[in-house]
């Protein structure tokens, strides 16, 4: 098995709003996979039915191998959402080691590794609620990755995050991926984009392109990613 | 200076944000028209019968006899209903909460008071609702005038003298003289505290659990609804029981209300109330987007059982419609059980009936609350 997540022709409609629409998805072992679109093309949907939020009109969703929706695969899996969901009123200390340990890990050295991770060990016992919001970004990032997971879901991270603290995010994400662990990103910022693996584009629901950096622009036989993204979206248009 | 366009901007925005959230509207209008109206009917309930037996054994004396002419006169007295039993149903009756006092009138009871010029009417009374005992002493000294000045027309011996003396030898089943309505209440009040400051918390942190986010990510490890649940109620328990414990010490220590019953089992009647608190206000987080609403709650939730949970009115006094209502709130039972502990000093397996309720409305809320603790949207 290579595969971190497989998702087969998945639907999902809220009322009459069509989130998904057949979606289908292969990421492998090891790889940063980065989910481009615009706001409302299904990224977070996407990402909510991988960690089992969601259960799929159609279609089926796998992750390490598991079927989903599965609770328990759920300890080898971090999901970082897209506002920093934690508690204010707790140190950072409590929040990294509250999730961690939910997600089996109560591991005292893996909890003080996450947050030097993100470079905040002299405010680990300050409460979130005194941190700045780039800062509680870290948190966020540091309490989905303390219990080591194989998959990290990324719901854009980097919103919010000064350009200087997006080059460390990606250096750490790049240390992940060395050790094996497959990461998922999404974002709406193209040039972040440049630095997956690969990158599927997003518009309404479907998948429209797929590829590296490199041979997306080279398919379109434009300069830059987000010339790219236009063309492919044209071209899907005119299809439907 | 002050500019009234811009103080009419601010105020229309206000109304605007009113008239957008329907669901404050209709709560600020609807319930306290429902709760004026639970409060109307209540306050406007006659006090429910008090009961009265009399045991008469009075044999007389030359034609007259005290006891029959006490019985007379109680008979005539409107505020109670006066039945005669023997000894036996008395004590029975008693036990039983069905009647409120026994008065009990010797064999030599005419004798006696022709005597030695002195009438002692002996009582014994139920006491669990002291405003009862202590109404009731009051007309029975009436009662006694009333007969005694009867005896003094009819009888040539009495007729020496213009009074007689009365006293009453009172003895009481539960409580006693020195118990006064702080007694009957206090237990009462103890559960509205537990069931209001945790139902507050619950909801409240429930409900930034949503708004936070923090939902989904507990939804995105591997815990169940039901342990999120077990969770809340466990540690909600532990500062329900500690506020039980000081609001207790305090009421019959300082406040010096009389107890006799046995402590734990307070206990673990505001375990069960606390737990059905807890899962309370998961379930009605559920329909609340912001803190306001939460707040709107707690008028439905727990005015709504101060009222109709025996805190201040007696359930069976109620009109029979209303009971119903009042025994499904989880408070009806609590105080029941509480009072009956408290005043009575019965224990957990005496009052079954009042905790096999507690334990059932709190079944159908941790249902309730399960089935909406995985919901994460607003």
């Amino acid at each position: 098995m290579t595969e971190a997540v497989l998702v087969e022709n998945v639907h999902k409609h809220f009322g009459e709003v069509k989130a998904l629409q057949g979606f289908s998805l292969y990421v492998q072992k090891g790889e940063i996979y980065g989910l481009l679109g615009p706001n409302g093309a299904g990224k977070s949907t996407l990402i909510r039915a991988i960690v089992g939020l969601i259960t799929p009109d159609m279609g089926r969703v796998v992750v390490l191998g598991k079927t989903m929706p599965d609770k328990d695969i759920l300890s080898k899996v971090g999901y970082m959402t897209q506002a920093s969901a934690l508690y204010a009123e707790l140190t950072v200390w409590q929040n990294v080691a509250f999730f961690a340990g939910l997600l089996g890990c109560r591991n005292k050295t893996a909890i003080e590794e996450a947050i030097a991770l993100v470079d905040l060990s002299d405010r680990a016992h300050s409460r979130v609620a005194t941190l700045s919001g780039g800062m509680r970004q870290r948190v966020s990032l540091a309490s989905v990755l303390a219990h080591h997971p194989e998959l990290v879901l990324l719901d854009e991270p980097t919103v919010g995050v000064d350009p200087q603290l997006r080059v460390q995010f990606w250096e750490h994400f790049r240390k992940l991926t060395a050790q094996g662990i497959t990461l998922i990103v999404s974002s709406h910022v193209m040039d972040e984009a440049e630095r997956c693996d690969r990158l599927g584009f997003l518009r309404r629901g479907s998948l429209i392109a797929e590829g590296s950096a490199e041979s997306l622009r080279q398919q379109a036989g434009k300069d830059n990613l987000e010339d790219a993204f236009l063309y492919f979206a044209e071209k899907s248009d005119v299809q439907q | 200076m002050f500019s009234s366009s811009r103080i009419s901007i601010l105020a229309r925005r206000v109304i605007y944000q009113m008239l957008a959230d329907p669901r404050t509207l209709v709560l600020i209008v609807v319930v306290p028209i429902i709760l004026l109206t639970v409060a109307g009917i209540l306050i406007r309930v006659e006090p429910k019968d008090i009961q009265v037996g009399v045991v008469n054994q009075d044999e007389g004396m030359s034609a007259v006899n005290l006891g029959n002419q006490l019985v007379a006169v109680l008979k005539g007295v409107d505020a109670f209903k006066t039945v005669e039993m023997t000894p036996e149903e008395a004590a029975r009756n008693l036990d039983d909460g069905d009647v409120d006092a026994v008065i009990t009138l010797d064999s030599d009871l005419t004798a006696q008071v022709i005597q030695t010029q002195t009438f002692m009417l002996k009582v014994t009374y139920e006491g669990s609702n002291p405003t009862i005992s202590k109404r009731l002493e009051s007309l029975f000294e009436r009662a006694s005038a009333q007969a005694l000045t009867g005896l003094i027309a009819t009888t040539p011996q009495g007729g020496g003298t213009n009074q007689l003396e009365t006293t009453i030898q009172a003895d009481y089943l539960y409580g006693g003289p020195e118990y006064d309505t702080l007694d009957y209440t206090a237990p009462a009040l103890i559960a509205v505290f537990v069931f209001l400051f945790v139902f507050i918390l619950t909801s409240i942190s429930f409900l930034r659990e949503r708004q936070n986010g923090t939902l989904e990510r507990l939804q995105a490890t591997p815990i169940r609804p039901q342990e999120i649940i077990l969770g809340y109620m466990f540690g909600f328990l532990v500062f329900a029981l500690i506020q039980g414990a000081i609001t207790l010490l305090y009421t019959v220590f300082v406040l010096d209300i009389h107890y006799t019953g046995n402590l734990l089992n307070v206990f673990v009647v505001e375990i069960i109330l606390a737990i059905t608190s807890v899962n309370l206000g998961i379930f009605f987080s559920t329909f609340a987007r912001n803190e306001f609403q939460v707040l709107q709650f707690i008028p439905l939730v727990v005015v709504s059982q101060v009222f109709l949970g025996g805190v201040l009115w007696e359930v069976e006094e109620m009109p029979v419609w209303l009971q119903p209502i009042a025994q499904l709130m989880p408070l009806t039972h609590a105080n029941e059980a509480l009072r009956e502990i408290m005043i009575k000093g019965m224990s957990l397996t005496s009052e079954l009936g009042s905790i096999a309720a507690l334990l059932a409305i709190a079944a159908v809320v941790v249902m309730l609350s399960a089935r909406t603790a995985g919901r994460v949207q607003i």
